[in-house]
């Protein structure tokens, strides 16, 4: 029910968009569909795709697909249904997501995905990106040079069901492991919730007191982490992050988290957009399939030019 | 992971594909030979060969070092190059890859004096000066842990749209540090105070940055 109600609120929202824009009644659209913008970073991504979409003159269809596949799988039904000219995407999983993309190609409607990557090639147009290993090892890279190479850390896994939480897992191993002095005491998943992570931190607090250092796989459960720190008087306990999100921005700046990763999630979503457009007119983007992305850290040196997932220059 | 091999070298093009966005020019005699070994669908279980310490055995010595070698900028004139700025200079000189994010690549030479060995840590570094002004100019990475995969980034021999997705292509990176590493002078030589000659790569995101260059070649000179 809540999903019929939300789609019919998009549609219907699209039509407005389309009238008010002063376009063509059959102005061209593009879905975006992303995961829940209660994460600020999938707003970022939301929005960068849907300001670049009215600027190349299109309506947009913005959808939410809160990591479900099988909501993805209908909210692709819809977009198929409403005739849209592409779909910008941030799937719902890597292996689950290739069915609904090949519905789409099947029907005509070339996808772009942005962020997360599908297993499958030559099913999207584009894929592009980010290269969240990478920035795990920057991120890891930071921690291990903060800690002095040694000591022992916590690490707080994302939600299973997203790759990225396993590829940034990955990626913070394949650094953090060549430092035998580093001892990892707990690895607990948050799900990428902020709460979640405050309750999770709390109990590992009081099994290892003598942690004095925590690796987190978002920037929400490293400020859900960081305020458990704080209430147990344990601001010295090292937090590092990752995303690139203000609130992170924020408590760097105070000297709270140390360090954090920045997916420059908003220009890739304009990229994404691009390239879709170049797509529509001309049937090709004269790009690679997959283009990787790489994310950048963030640390006191460079916060302060952060802002909504771009770095200023 | 093991089911990912096969998959994993199909579509190595024995003529790759060079798009306009790229240097053309860069490595393209010796990608048009180049011709990468098609795995066998080996089953997940002991003797099956690692198609990625394959890659790195087959290309590194008589692809990568080889390339590296012709198309180097000597580190003092790349300097100049970026003081005129470093998009003109990467465009000159290097690659790009990594989208916003990313950098310039660039493969580099160079000899100096080491003025600085830290060996205390495992990213172990040696600082060098250049012009013999007696301050570092740039860092060379020893290891054993290694920042970046500028060895697999600078030169268009490892396509990642050939790789199943982005763990298989760190774990090429790692594997050609890897062997880089194991060619390049270990603790019980002390390069402090020597002068070297050096090959290699790295990749620059900003003009200002001293450049962390990941070699594959440090001659002690006499």
């Amino acid at each position: 029910m809540k999903l019929t109600k939300r789609l019919l609120m998009s549609v219907v929202a699209l039509g407005i968009a389309g009238a008010m824009s002063g376009v063509a009644l059959a102005a061209d659209t593009i879905a975006i569909i992303t995961p829940s913008h209660d994460n600020p970073f999938f707003k970022a991504e939301a929005d960068g795709a849907a300001a670049k979409a009215k600027e190349l003159g299109y309506a947009t269809m913005v959808l939410v697909h809160d990591d479900d596949a099988n909501k993805q799988n209908e909210l692709f039904d819809s977009a198929i249904a409403a005739g849209v000219k592409a779909i910008i995407l941030d799937n719902a999983g890597a292996d689950a997501s290739v069915a609904a993309v090949q519905k789409a190609k099947d029907k005509g409607i070339p996808s772009f995905l942005i962020d997360r990557e599908i297993t499958t090639t030559g099913v999207a147009v584009s894929q592009i990106v980010s290269n969240n290993y990478q920035g795990a090892q920057l991120g890891a890279e930071e921690f291990v040079k903060l800690m002095g190479e040694k000591g022992n850390y916590a690490e707080l896994l994302g939600k299973e069901s997203d790759t990225n939480a396993g590829i940034r897992s990955q990626g913070y191993h394949e650094v953090i492991d060549q430092y035998s002095d580093m001892k990892l005491v707990a690895k607990q998943t948050a799900n990428w919730s902020q709460t979640e992570a405050y309750t999770v931190m709390e109990s590992i607090l009081q099994a290892h007191p003598d942690i004095k250092g925590v690796i987190s796989g978002n920037d929400t459960m490293a400020m859900g982490a960081y305020a458990a720190l704080e209430a147990a008087g344990r601001k010295d306990v090292i937090v590092v992050g990752f995303d690139g999100s203000n609130d992170v921005r924020d408590s760097i700046k105070k000297g709270g988290i140390k360090a954090t990763v920045l997916q420059p999630a908003y220009q890739q979503a304009q990229n994404a957009v691009e390239q879709a457009d170049k797509y529509i007119k001309t049937g090709k983007t004269g790009l690679e399939e997959k283009q990787l992305m790489d994310c950048i850290l963030v640390n006191a040196d460079n916060a302060a030019k952060l802002e909504t997932f771009a770095l200023a220059d | 992971m093991l089911t990912g091999w096969p998959q994993l070298f199909q579509e190595v093009r024995a003529d790759m594909k060079i798009t306009t966005l790229v240097l053309a020019s860069l490595l393209a005699a010796s990608v048009s030979g180049c011709k990468l070994v098609k795995t066998d669908k080996g089953e997940a279980g002991g003797t099956a060969a690692d198609p990625i310490a394959e890659l790195v055995e087959t290309t590194f010595d008589a692809k990568l070092v080889p390339a590296l070698n012709e198309k180097a900028v000597d580190l003092a004139s790349l300097r100049d190059a970026i003081k005129g700025g470093l998009d003109k200079a990467g465009e000159s000189h290097g690659l790009k890859v990594g989208g916003a994010g990313g950098g310039w690549n660039f493969p580099v030479k160079g000899s100096g004096t080491v003025t600085e060995e830290n060996r205390a840590s495992k990213a172990a570094t040696a600082e060098i000066d250049i012009d013999g002004d007696g301050t570092a100019d740039a860092v060379l990475q020893l290891g054993p842990v290694i920042k970046g995969s500028a060895l697999r980034d600078t030169t268009q021999l490892y396509d990642f749209s050939t790789f199943r997705d982005q763990i298989e292509y760190a774990k090429l990176g790692r594997a050609l540090n890897d062997k880089a590493i194991s060619k390049l002078p270990s603790a019980d030589t002390p390069l402090k105070g020597k002068r070297i000659n050096f090959l290699g790569a790295t990749v620059i995101r900003s003009a200002g940055e001293k450049p962390l260059i990941m070699p594959v070649s440090i001659e002690v000179t006499p």
